[in-house]
């Protein structure tokens, strides 16, 4: 799975988060304490109005502290209730019909079919999930105000905090027990889904010589089955495995003999479909083909420069250095898991994989393992077990067996070097292409955790529909909550286009801002031409900047729901990693915080029976 | 315009109390729409039934919007049991029947008066008690399970009085609480605000049916476009002073020709004497009492003589 940025811990990253959050609502509550006091100011005076702004906030706070969870509880039972008469339940006949269609339409002979259903049910769970309390969410109070039941809450000992919590709580019960029955069901369909058996007879099968056993094993083909098979190796006794197919493989096992001799076998479920790898990642840094140590490999032309190349053939390698080695660890030795990316400058025998060498080196004393070979197959993830009893090159050339922890570790630390043998080949990689499996997390608990991100989504799709139905009309509210999120969703995007306007570096996002963009299109203008710089030129820049600079400041702090996704990690067979989880849920938390508080003001500065 | 209230008793506590409470309605650009309510002093008493009285667009429900903190004054303030209108816990004590029971349509009677002894924290067995008490009080015991949804106007009107009543307020605003009720209804509710005042309970309504207003109410505030035009005692404000009312039951000709020229002989002038008349109300409530313990038998026609005995 591609993972652009560095995963931190949490204790790293909540410090500087909390900072940025804490003056982002200064910011936004004085920004909003100004706007409030100068339209007061206009009917009040100066004075009148700081005092009336004064009293505002205090009252609102004095709201927010207030609550009473019984009568909170109240009213998330009435969004609750209100939710259900209103038939919330058919989403889930859509989602059914959504199961019924995916079972028909995704292909289960596809690459990986774990991935696509898994990938598919946790996207439509997350689309159903969100829209529904977020569409229950903006229109429930606007309804209440329009058919003015409002007036009958808000004159009983009710704060405007509770009404405003009592939505959000309610909606979110709602969106929760949505999002559970759909994950369980999800769950046993991606299960039912890619579970599948093969046949393997003893006729599919010719011996070989076993050279480790000294008696014949054998060789084969399991049956087709879901548009795949495996090659099967046996050893002597007929146990072995169906090796990779689909991202996948089986056991084989013997069942019996007949009479004639004929052995009987049977193909497991299977292997690898539904993981959870726990990763230890380490860092990536590069050699230049003369051997020179480069920050960066080589850019093969592509326009998304997550993988660096390195050219086979040369001294160019890449080198992951991985810490926190230790022998408790990983008894057995180093698993080591990768995937290789290939770029081809002549199209070889391209049924044949691209074949390279491995190496372990201890970082301190430059000591390093013999070459292990590796065939690059793209789009699987390759693994290799580095053994704890390995061969290391001698400076006379001899080869000499070490203990790789006790000589190619060094502080916990090792170095793990990738290089490509064939000349004019490239091997491309990322420094999350090359990881040791520290071990495997449970896939139920992984997909639970992947519901946990949706779940975070929901809540905070229904605190921002709350808060804008709290003075806007329904439809209103929906389109500003979506158009929210939408600026959220390119908010990297905005980032880099605003930096690109202001530093007039138009490598960064070409084509300029909204009005440029558009004077582009109108005259026909390529992205990539630079325009004159004529004073209309100038000032439709100074326009674009100016508009963008709203537009970066929203995209700052607007949430981007699609960051807190972590499918990508279940459907890769990876473990969510808690850290991960853990900043979602501070960011979820403050985001709902923040969306309560604006709700609550905003419906506190409202007449409501006008 | 400077209240006029004579009681001669010692006054009692102020319940609600306004001073310059004025509303004046503004569009999005704060330009001045409508002035709903001019600068408007009042005091209501403990335990007496205020009626604010005046035709469509007078000021009146913005008055209880403004009492009941649901909009804010353009000047002036409302103080309620002595605190600001806008202040929530003065709600503890305060029982609200809007115009029309705006009410959750997807909640039958049950879960409706459950919802709202929720708000005021009642716990589960005070909740079910009360819920019971007033959908038996308001005759809604057969329809307690039916969404409000299916409510004719009449069982609407009398849910929301339940849920106004589910707090046992000292404080019960009703905005035009008769309306949209048979004749029926409408004395039943008169009833009901009359026997609220019998409990202690202050009672503060606002009707533009006359009738209504006179047969309940202590004191009431005429409004007319927004300004307070008359304040007071309802049976100072309505007494004819100069004419001279005798009423008697069992009085032959012979002894009204004697009281006549008794009234003659005395000076006085524009002498009527004869039968009065009922209202279109006791007439009506009459006719179905009778029809109820009598089924399938016309009515009798009540004697308009001895349904007056006084």
């Amino acid at each position: 799975m591609v993972l652009e940025e560095q995963i931190p811990s949490f204790a790293a990253w909540i410090g500087p988060a909390l900072l940025r959050y804490l003056a982002s609502a200064g910011i936004a509550t004085l920004l909003v304490a100004l706007v409030a006091w100068l339209v007061q100011a206009v009917g009040n005076g100066p004075l009148a109005a700081g005092d009336r702004v004064y009293r505002g906030l205090l009252a609102g706070l004095a709201d927010v502290l207030a609550i009473s969870p019984r009568r909170v509880w109240a009213l998330a039972r009435l969004a609750i209730q209100e939710s259900l008469r209103r038939n919330v339940l058919v989403v889930l006949a859509v989602f059914a019909l959504i199961l019924l269609f995916a079972g028909w339409f995704l292909d289960p002979a596809s690459v990986n079919p774990g991935r696509l259903y898994v990938g598919f049910i946790l996207a439509a769970t997350n689309l159903l999930v969100c829209l529904v309390t977020l569409v229950l969410a903006v229109f429930s109070l606007p309804a209440d105000i329009k058919s003015r039941a409002i007036q009958t809450v808000t004159t009983k000992p009710v704060r405007t905090a509770e009404i405003v919590l009592g939505r959000i709580l309610g909606f979110a019960v709602v969106g929760t027990c949505l999002l559970a029955l759909m994950g369980i069901s999800g769950w046993a369909f991606v299960v039912r889904s890619v579970s599948h058996g093969h046949t393997l007879e003893a006729r599919d099968l010719f011996s070989l010589p076993d050279v480790d056993a000294g008696q014949a094993g054998s060789e084969g083909r399991t049956s087709l089955d879901r548009g795949h098979r495996h090659r099967v190796v046996l050893d002597g006794r007929g146990d072995g495995m169906a090796e990779t197919a689909q991202g996948h493989r089986h056991r084989v096992t013997v069942t019996g003999t007949s009479e004639s001799g004929e052995r009987s076998f049977a193909v497991g479920e299977p292997i690898g479909l539904l993981e959870a790898r726990r990763p230890l990642r380490g860092t990536l840094r590069f050699l230049d083909r003369e051997g020179r140590a480069a920050t960066k490999g080589i850019s093969v032309g592509a326009e998304w420069g997550y993988r660096q190349f390195i050219e086979g053939g040369t001294a160019a390698a890449a080198i992951w250095t991985f810490e926190g080695i230790t022998p408790e660890e990983f008894p057995e030795g180093l698993p080591l898991e990768m995937i290789v990316r290939v770029f081809r400058t002549y199209k070889g025998d391209i049924e044949e994989g691209i074949h390279g060498t491995i190496q372990v080196r201890n970082p301190t004393s430059s000591l390093r393992s013999e070459s292990l070979p590796i065939v690059a197959r793209e789009f699987t993830i390759d693994s290799l077990l580095i053994p704890r009893r390995i061969n290391t090159v001698l400076a006379e050339g001899g080869l000499q067996e070490v203990d790789l922890f006790r000589d190619l570790v060094s502080d916990g630390r090792i170095e793990v070097w990738l290089q490509c043998l064939e000349p004019a080949q490239y091997y491309g990689v990322a420094q999350a292409d090359f990881y040791l499996r520290a071990g495997d997390g449970s896939f139920v608990t992984n997909y639970a955790k992947s519901c946990l991100g949706i779940w975070f989504s929901m809540l905070i799709g229904t605190a921002l529909g709350v808060m804008f139905s709290t003075f806007l009309s329904g439809p209103v509210a929906l389109v500003a909550a979506l158009a929210m999120l939408l600026i959220g969703q390119f908010r990297e995007f905005i980032a880099r286009l605003f930096t690109s306007q202001v530093t007039g570096d138009s490598s960064i996002v070409p084509g300029g801002g909204p009005i440029e963009s558009l004077y582009r299109i109108v005259t026909q203008t390529s992205i990539t031409l630079e325009l004159d710089p004529t004073p209309a030129v100038q000032a439709m820049k100074v326009i674009d900047t100016v508009l963008l600079a709203p537009m970066r400041l929203a995209a700052g702090i607007f949430p981007s729901l699609s960051s807190l996704g972590t499918s990508d990690f279940l459907a890769g067979g990876f473990d969510i990693p808690g850290d991960l989880l853990a900043a979602h849920a501070a960011e979820t938390a403050g985001y709902v915080l923040a969306f309560f508080i604006a709700g609550v003001f905003c419906l506190k500065a409202r007449e409501i029976a006008s | 315009m400077s209240q006029s209230d004579t009681a001669t008793t010692r006054p009692a506590e102020v319940v609600v109390e306004t001073r310059n409470l004025s509303k004046v309605y503004r569009d999005f650009w704060g330009r001045s729409k409508k002035t709903a309510l001019k600068p408007l002093d009042l005091d209501v008493r403990r335990g007496e039934i205020f009626g604010l009285l005046g035709p469509n667009g007078a000021g009146k429900t913005t008055t209880l919007k403004l009492l009941l903190g649901l909009i804010f004054p353009t000047s002036g303030e409302a103080l309620v049991f002595g605190r600001p209108a806008t202040d929530v816990s003065k709600n503890e004590r305060i029982g609200y029947l809007p115009e029309e029971s705006y009410l959750y349509k997807f909640l039958d009677a049950e879960e409706t008066l459950d919802f709202y002894g929720r708000l005021f924290g009642m716990d589960p067995e005070e909740r079910r008690r009360r819920a019971a008490a007033l959908i038996e009080m308001v005759g809604l015991s057969r329809d307690r399970k039916r969404q409000l949804r299916e409510y004719s106007k009449g069982m609407t009107r009398r849910i929301g009085v339940a849920q106004a009543l589910i707090n046992d307020p000292e404080l019960v605003i009703l905005d035009e609480p008769t309306s949209g009720l048979d004749p029926i209804g409408t004395r039943e509710m008169k009833d009901l605000i009359i026997d609220l005042k019998a409990r202690g309970k202050t009672v503060i309504m606002c009707s533009h049916l006359l009738a209504d207003v006179e047969d309940v109410c202590d004191r009431i505030a005429v409004l007319h476009q927004g300004e307070l035009k008359e304040l007071g005692r309802v049976e100072e404000l309505l007494r004819v002073t100069g004419v001279t009312q005798i009423r008697a039951t069992g009085l032959s000709p012979a002894a009204a020709a004697d009281v006549r020229a008794v009234l003659e002989r005395h000076g006085a002038a524009d002498i009527d004497i004869g039968n009065p008349r009922t209202t279109l109300e006791d007439l009506f409530l009459e006719v179905v009492r009778d029809t109820e313990a009598r089924p399938g038998r016309r009515a009798r026609r009540p004697d308009a003589a001895s349904s007056r005995v006084e």
